[in-house]
């Protein structure tokens, strides 16, 4: 996870943060007034580029995600909730290049993701799927935790709301953008020195394996206690009611980061 | 769509440092959070309108008044129905659950509109300056500004590839909801490529001026804590530290 931390060393991942949150800002914007949950979320097509940005350009698509996320909050829905945003914003792109790179679905001599074969497709759909569940994990556990908005509700929304434009628009979206960022040399593995790209290895396998459980079984697993304790899908009234939603979920959030931290 | 949302004026609050905007902003969000008592938030509305009044900056409110209204709407539906209660009106409706939708939809309103208040009334610079003294890095900050000051530029390169592509016969306005998001799919690729082609030389002009040369850097802008600084931020503190001590106290 050093990479999260040195890439600010590079003026180029810099500049690409700032292009990231940029252009996800800017996608996230007209879409506000579409509200699926009031001050929380909407409709965002613009979830399509987190997975993108995260297998493209690596730390500084995690980092632009999260600040586009907040810059879009701006525009009608900056509250507490946009701390948790930032983070689970930050996760939807980093989870995707880690569960890449590290899962063992990709062939080691050949990481470039370009979505040329049934079993890139097949990672990035894996990839997908740990990014737009790991921001629903957290963004739902955070505001169950403050009682705001029940896990059973956002977790199922969120999930749904960044896994759809991740899977149908992602994939079109990367087999267009890769030969031309590759010709760029833009990548996030070319423009980062050699000694600052994160290690590929059994400990960070497993910190994908523990990572990818963690999301799995935090968000399937709440959102499971919860309906089985009888939180209704949209019964807003129980928000904050349930322990045992924010234990298990919780597990599920330790369990990301510390996987995270592994890798 | 403007999508600048500092208004400039010479108040008294934008007159006040950014850090102190930041701590009334956090300070409403944890006040806002602690109570579920429709006076206390309605109070905290009236302060934080004051607030915002002050600096003549709640024509920005005309902006996400749309959003402002569905929240609240949303809010009155949803709870009405699923939040119960003994003054039955209509089928699952009861008055408590009005009531609480009301509370709730005011909460999430004082947030946002605090929110647009320290965005109306701080400079993209004093905002970032602001992190930067906070002991944000300052390549962090850098990232965020620049990310704020593209946002209408990458909105206005759309729009001219959106008008170039409709004077070559590109039909948009026709067809469902559907097929009407599918024909802005292909807008949306040059618009990418438009941008991310810029990094290598932004990143050449940012290194050209000397972007990264130190760890520490000077700024053109100076922030300073004056003495209406601190007595905003005591009152703050003051007033979350009373919320608390009522909150835990008489439970409301």
């Amino acid at each position: 996870m050093k990479e999260v931390i040195k890439m600010w060393k590079s003026t180029k991942m810099v500049v690409l943060v700032a292009l990231c949150a940029g252009l996800y800002a800017a996608l996230l914007i007209p879409f506000k007034s579409l509200v699926l949950i009031p001050g929380i979320t909407e409709i965002r097509p613009a979830s399509a580029l987190p997975v993108v940005f995260g297998l493209l350009f690596g730390p500084a698509g995690a980092w632009g995600s999260a600040i586009g996320n907040l810059i879009g909050d701006f525009f009608g829905s900056l509250g507490i909730g946009s701390a948790f945003g930032f983070v689970g914003n930050f996760m939807f792109a980093y989870v995707p290049y880690k569960i890449w790179n590290n899962l063992g679905i990709v062939d080691s001599n050949d990481r470039e993701p370009n979505l040329k074969s049934g079993r890139k497709i097949g990672a990035f759909i894996v990839a997908a799927i740990g990014g737009a569940l790991s921001c629903a994990l957290i963004i739902g556990w955070g505001l169950e935790l403050l009682g705001m908005v029940p896990f059973a509700a956002l977790g199922a929304i969120i999930s749904l709301n960044n896994l759809i434009p991740s899977l149908v628009l992602g994939i079109p979206l990367l087999m267009i953008l890769y030969p031309r960022i590759k010709k760029w040399d833009l990548l996030w593995e070319d423009i980062m020195p050699e000694e600052d790209l994160p290690k590929t290895g059994p400990r960070q396998r497993s910190g994908a394996i523990i990572m990818f459980i963690g999301i799995l079984v935090g968000l399937i697993g709440g959102l499971a206690v919860a309906v089985g304790g009888g939180q209704e899908l949209f019964n807003f009234a129980q928000a904050g009611e349930g322990v045992s939603i924010v234990l298990i979920a919780g597990l599920g959030v330790l369990a990301t980061f510390v996987g995270s931290l592994m890798q | 769509m403007d999508m600048f949302l500092y208004i400039d004026k010479d108040t008294f609050l934008h007159r006040l440092d950014p850090r102190t905007k930041l701590a009334v902003m956090f300070g409403s969000f944890v006040i806002a959070l602690l109570f579920e008592s429709l006076p206390i938030l309605l109070a905290l509305a009236v302060i934080i309108l004051l607030y915002g009044h002050s600096g003549k900056v709640l024509s920005n409110l005309k902006r996400i008044r749309v959003i402002l209204f569905m929240i609240g709407l949303m809010s009155i539906v949803i709870w009405s129905i699923t939040r119960g209660g003994e003054t039955k009106l209509l089928g699952p409706i009861t008055l408590e659950g009005i009531i609480y939708g009301i509370t709730v939809g005011i909460k999430f309103n004082v947030m946002i509109i605090s929110g647009m208040i320290f965005l109306s009334s701080t400079t993209i610079e004093g905002i970032s300056l602001g992190l930067v003294k906070l002991k944000v890095p300052y390549r962090g900050a850098f990232a965020f500004s620049t990310a704020i000051r593209l946002v209408p530029m990458i909105v206005a390169t759309s729009y001219t590839i959106t008008q170039a592509q409709r004077s070559r016969g590109l039909d948009l306005d026709s067809g469902s909801f559907i097929q009407r998001i599918k024909k802005y799919v292909p807008l949306i690729i040059p618009t990418f490529v438009s941008v991310i082609r810029s990094t290598n030389v932004f990143s050449m002009a940012l290194e050209s001026k000397g972007f990264g040369y130190d760890k520490e850097r000077t700024y053109y802008m100076e922030l300073s804590f004056r003495s209406v600084d601190y007595v905003i931020l005591i009152i703050t503190l003051l007033l979350i530290l009373v919320s608390i001590y009522a909150k835990i106290t008489f439970k409301l």
